[in-house]
């Protein structure tokens, strides 16, 4: 099985081979499962079901995506830690720090805009990886698909991200939730309301900074199947 | 010689190309290119020779070098790359300085501000907070003045987004850190901590000018001149004692002043100093290093005695 890791692109070890392939592997069914859960609250009990339906697996599988920012820090993946640690930390942040930390978001119809589009993004790059990592192989279909989807999926979560953590700051206001509060004799103060707005603020220049990231890897990938 | 001058996409970067006498220099060529696109003055301007099969890294036209040491025959191509605006050191530093040292008194003398996060107006000043201020103008003051009349540059300039991102730093972090020692609910420290904290900071500063003033003599004049082993006060045990005491200054403002956000700046100003540190020790140790008639750099610390 070593000799398929090699064909796979990494040239690594068979450990490496090992655990890319089975992270990969494990967070392909772990989304699918969230997606399918979605699919189905929504179908049966509409938007504000969702997000009890995909609570748990939701918070295992996306909290699991920290391996990632592991991965590209100790250089087991070639994506650069600029692009992963924004990404899978404000994934992180909506996750725990509203979704899960202020309850009355959780019924807004953004919940389900947002489950979608990390859903049907992580199912299609995750089995993306997985067969690359696995099996060396990458079906043209599949490459086209996992660097065309985020046209139209990065804007929408993007926007429901946001929006979300909009949707939240009323009810962080009135909270005393993850707070510091002066004096104290290391003279420190947080207020969980202002660093929302702050990493609001962040969403400014980082949105369009991952959008372009993302057009330059999609010319890169496409580009290099053209010319072979 | 005739050179063609190319972009790295194969295009021609001066029409015709450029013609110069043989005994031109790197800096001829640049200019004569600045002569022909305006926008392209000399410290914009990359030069380097095309690839040769199996090298990696190209072999870069260095300033004050005679084109003969690197190009043989009359006719050659060189390749250029543009690389940005740039700007100079003092020009850099002094937007870097002047942020912090204009930030922090508003928070002092502007205690309304603090009305707009929800906060009460601050009832007294503690005297640890009004000497908190003049060590903060006075380090900030004395970094710009030493920008103007101290530091003696070399020629090397840095690109314009440099001066973005590390004001974006300085500026932030004077602001971060002026928004908690001016603080209406500050805790002061005990008096005495408070005098040993400003105490050691006014030291160590003056020993940083001291440094400084050192290192300029290292440097002739013109900016030009080879590198050379520093030497005297500090520099006997150091390598970078102007790291060393830049950073004791920073302890000495932290004691007196104890805020999560000063102590916080600390620790990142120490490990970027600490990384240029190692840089700049091992820089010198390879240069000089004892070999055909060249000093051999002695044994020292490089920043942080007794432990680095």
């Amino acid at each position: 099985m070593a000799g398929t890791a090699g064909t796979g692109g990494g040239g690594g070890s068979t450990l490496r081979w090992l655990y890319l392939s089975a992270y990969n592997v494990v967070l392909f069914f772990g989304w699918l499962q969230i997606l399918c859960l979605a699919i189905e609250a929504l179908r049966k009990d509409g938007p504000a079901s969702v997000y009890a339906a995909v609570e748990k697996p939701l918070q295992i599988w996306q909290t699991a995506a920290c391996f990632e920012i592991f991965n590209s820090i100790v250089g087991i993946v070639r994506s650069p830690v600029s692009a992963t640690l924004p990404q899978i930390s404000s994934r992180l942040y909506v996750t725990w720090g509203i979704l899960y930390s202020f309850p009355e978001t959780r019924e807004h119809f953004l919940v389900t805009s947002l489950i979608l589009s990390w859903g049907v993004t992580e199912v299609i790059r995750y089995l993306f990886f997985a067969l690359k990592e696995a099996f060396g192989v990458t079906p043209p279909m599949l490459l086209w698909i996992r660097y065309s989807t985020f046209f139209i999926l990065y804007p929408t979560g993007i926007f429901s991200e946001a929006g979300l953590i909009y949707v939240a700051l009323p009810f962080m206001k009135v909270s005393d939730l993850y707070c510091l509060r002066m004096p104290n004799v290391m003279n420190y103060a947080f207020d969980f309301y202002c660093a929302a707005i702050l990493i609001l603020g962040l969403y400014v220049p980082g949105g369009p900074y991952m959008y372009t990231y993302m057009i330059g890897q999609r010319k890169k990938a496409l580009g290099k199947q053209k010319t072979q | 010689m005739r050179l063609d001058i190319l972009s790295r996409s194969g295009r021609e970067v001066v029409k015709g190309g450029v013609e110069l006498q043989d005994d031109a220099t790197v800096d001829d060529l640049k200019k004569e290119i600045y002569k022909s696109v305006r926008k392209f003055y000399p410290a914009r301007q990359r030069l380097t020779l095309p690839l040769e099969s199996g090298q990696v890294r190209p072999t870069v036209l260095e300033s004050g070098k005679k084109l003969k040491e690197y190009i043989e025959g009359n006719h050659a191509k060189v390749l250029f790359k543009d690389l940005g605006p740039q700007v100079g050191y003092s020009t850099l530093f002094f937007f870097e300085y002047i942020g912090p040292l204009l930030l922090y008194p508003i928070f002092y003398f502007y205690p309304a501000i603090y009305t707009y996060f929800g906060l009460p107006l601050r009832k007294e000043v503690h005297q640890a907070q009004t000497w908190a201020l003049y060590a903060w103008s006075f380090h900030y003051s004395k970094r710009i003045l030493e920008t103007f009349f101290v530091h003696r540059f070399s020629h090397a300039t840095s690109p314009i987004s440099n001066v973005y991102r590390n004001c974006a730093y300085y500026w932030s972090f004077g602001a971060f850190i002026a928004y908690f020692v001016n603080h209406p609910l500050y805790t002061p420290v005990g008096e005495k901590q408070v005098m040993f904290g400003f105490a050691l900071s006014v030291v160590a500063q003056m020993a940083n000018f001291y440094t400084h003033i050192i290192l300029k003599n290292l440097r002739a004049p013109d900016g030009k001149g080879g590198y050379q082993i520093p030497k005297g006060f500090l520099f006997n045990y150091i390598t970078c004692a102007n790291y060393t005491t830049e950073i004791y200054q920073w302890i000495g403002f932290n004691i007196a002043t104890q805020t999560v956000a000063g102590y916080s700046f600390l620790a990142i100003a120490g490990l970027i100093m600490t990384m240029w540190a190692l840089g700049k020790h091992k820089r010198l140790r390879r240069t000089f290093d004892g070999k055909e008639g060249r000093a051999k750099y002695p044994r020292r610390w490089v920043i942080f005695p007794p432990f680095l």
